[in-house]
């Protein structure tokens, strides 16, 4: 199985498509307004998968099982208090002669009726999605009934399926979300194909030679070397423990990359590196987290207003040490060297920190693969939001290059590097 | 970020995503968050109420192929499309007035050259030269962040800026 970026680029297409008719659904349903969030193709593990979903909450989800064009399973995954919230609002639309025996203005747990609707919501948000689909493949994709699915871990949504993806795969996992606006209801989509019916529309929809998709292989091993190296510099320069909490790999639009940004005052650093791959890499923080680095690094630093002098070369620093590591556990897995420039402090708005690198890979793409890293630390701030985007077709080149059986042996070796903040 | 909506002037403001342009009859706000480098370009007509805002991308549409599938992305073709659209409305094309604001150049990467947001403000003055447009108000340039509200009724541009020497400016 191979891929390339057109191919990746018509799937972006199909979830977004999908994700736009599933919302308008859903208005149409509810009479409420909906906006889409982020839609990303991931690449995960299986174990990252069941992970995502370990997070305690508890869930409903509302799964069918699709054949034809693409072969596997749509699932639409709510957060049981939003689920309860839907169908309070679609029993109540329905008139009172139609919930005489539910107290609609409290329900609190699934019944027979209250689940059939959730499951009809479910299911009309799975079909919006696959209709998506289909437009874009101009082919026909049969859809299963509808089963409804409650838990707090991935076992019940994924648990039972053949093709969910053992700890160690690596999955193409399609993402979307849909948020009612100015509600808390939202909606997670997860699409996950079989891998053969996956290899067989690769290769339909595949315009160039691509990438061997056991390659991808190398991309998560460069994702998690970055990321433990990250963890590692900052940890060894600030004395704050720290580890990794979510690294993963996004294909998605760039115009997408701002919109996952917060949208609040950021801190951090930004490098263009320059080998093979070339890009760019960004490490935010959030103000408080910052702040706290910079008490931690520069404990004399009188308490300036905002980040002066000292916060602010106290930042570059730790960001030109996190950049090299990161870059360094790249460099070592792909077996090259990569270098960057020295950093330039943010101070500002996430996203126009993040839109002047996208305009830039905008002339000659659309879309890029996003290595998107999360660091914390246990009981103190240091929330840091880490977006890799190389250019793309040095990423092909470089992927191509990569010798797929060196990738385990590869040692990882971080440098430190002076910081010049003239 | 596209919404899916039913009721026209919703109380809601409309956001402008990247590459994205939106046209509106009402007292709507449209509004553009975190502009770095992109450029916000606001037309509208003072009679008619009608206006229209752009969050553009790139300078140069023309040279672009994808440029008739998303006009908003680039500054020509987004003040093009946005005018279109407007006049389909109901606006009057030689009454039309623009505004623009954005177009920072937030870091000094080699790889940028010259300055992607000078670039993206240069282009979109040359396009409403070209087709006549009078610009009424720019806010741009500098190295710092913009979140832009735009009111076509008003014409009024409220620009905020990141960098706290500038804080709100109305155009």
């Amino acid at each position: 199985m191979k891929l390339d970026v057109n191919a990746l680029g018509t799937f972006y297409r199909m979830a977004r498509e999908g994700a736009g008719l599933a919302a308008g659904r859903l208005t149409h349903m509810l009479g409420v307004e909906t906006q889409l969030g982020v839609t990303k193709l991931n690449f995960m593990r299986g174990e990252e998968i069941r992970h995502d979903f370990d997070d305690s909450t508890e869930k409903v989800g509302v799964r069918v099982k699709l054949t034809g064009a693409i072969e596997g399973y749509s699932i639409v995954v709510f957060e049981r208090e939003s689920a309860l919230q839907v169908v309070e609002t679609l029993l109540s639309e329905a008139g009172p002669d139609a919930a005489v025996d539910a107290d609609v203005g409290d329900v609190d747990a699934f019944d027979e009726m209250t689940e059939s609707a959730a499951t009809e919501v479910g299911h009309i948000m799975n079909s919006g999605f696959i209709d998506g689909w289909a437009d874009v493949l101009e082919a026909v994709i049969d859809v299963s009934t509808p089963e409804f699915v409650e838990g707090q871990t991935a076992e019940p949504f994924f648990g039972d399926i053949d093709e969910a993806p053992s700890d160690d795969d690596l999955a193409l996992l399609f993402q979307s979300r849909i948020e009612t606006v100015g509600t808390e209801v939202g909606f997670n989509h997860y699409l996950l194909p079989k891998r053969e019916s996956m290899s067989r529309l690769l290769d339909r929809l595949r315009t160039s030679d691509g990438i061997e998709y056991d390659k991808l292989e190398g991309f998560d091993r460069m994702a998690e070397r970055g990321a433990k190296e990250v963890a590692e510099t900052a940890t060894t320069l600030t004395g704050i423990d720290t580890s990794v909490e979510i690294r993963r790999l996004n294909f998605v639009s760039l115009e997408a990359i701002p919109e996952q940004v917060a949208n609040e005052t950021l801190v951090g650093a930004a490098f263009e590196f320059d080998g093979m791959p070339s890009g760019y890499l960004l490490f935010l923080f959030d103000e408080e987290s910052a702040h706290e680095i910079v008490d931690a690094m520069v404990p004399m630093a009188v308490d300036e207003d905002g980040f002066g002098e000292m916060g602010t070369s106290a930042i570059k620093e730790l960001g030109n040490i996190m950049a090299s590591g990161f870059l360094d556990g790249w460099a070592n897995v792909l077996d090259t060297t990569i270098d960057h420039s020295t950093p330039e402090f943010i101070h500002d708005i996430g996203a126009a920190a993040v839109d002047p690198v996208i305009i830039q890979l905008g002339e000659n793409q659309d879309f890029a693969f996003v290595f998107d890293t999360i660091v914390v630390a246990d009981g103190r701030e240091f929330d840091c939001q880490v977006y890799a985007i190389p250019d793309e077709s040095d990423l092909e080149r470089a992927l191509n290059n990569l010798d797929v059986d060196r990738i385990e042996e590869t040692p990882t070796t971080a440098e430190f590097q002076e910081v010049d903040n003239t | 970020m596209k919404t899916y909506g039913t009721e026209p002037g919703a109380p809601t403001p409309v956001q402008v995503g990247i590459s994205e342009l939106a046209v509106s009859d009402g007292d709507d706000t449209l509004k553009s968050y975190g502009l770095g480098s992109c450029l916000a370009i606001a037309l509208y007509d003072p009679k008619t109420g009608i206006g229209g805002l752009a969050h553009a991308m790139l300078p140069d549409g023309d040279a672009a192929e994808n440029s008739d599938r998303k006009p908003g992305k680039y500054a020509d073709t987004a003040i093009r499309a946005l005018l279109r659209r407007m006049v389909e409305q109901g606006a009057h094309y030689t009454d039309v007035k623009a505004k623009i604001a954005g177009g920072s150049d937030m870091f000094e990467f080699e790889s940028f050259g010259e300055g992607v947001g000078q670039r993206n403000a240069a282009a979109a003055k040359a396009e409403l030269e070209k087709l006549g447009v009078p610009l009424e108000g720019e806010d741009v340039g500098g190295d710092y962040g913009r979140t832009v509200e735009f009111t076509p009724g008003t014409g009024t541009l409220i620009v905020k800026s990141s960098n706290s020497d500038n804080g709100v400016t109305e155009l």
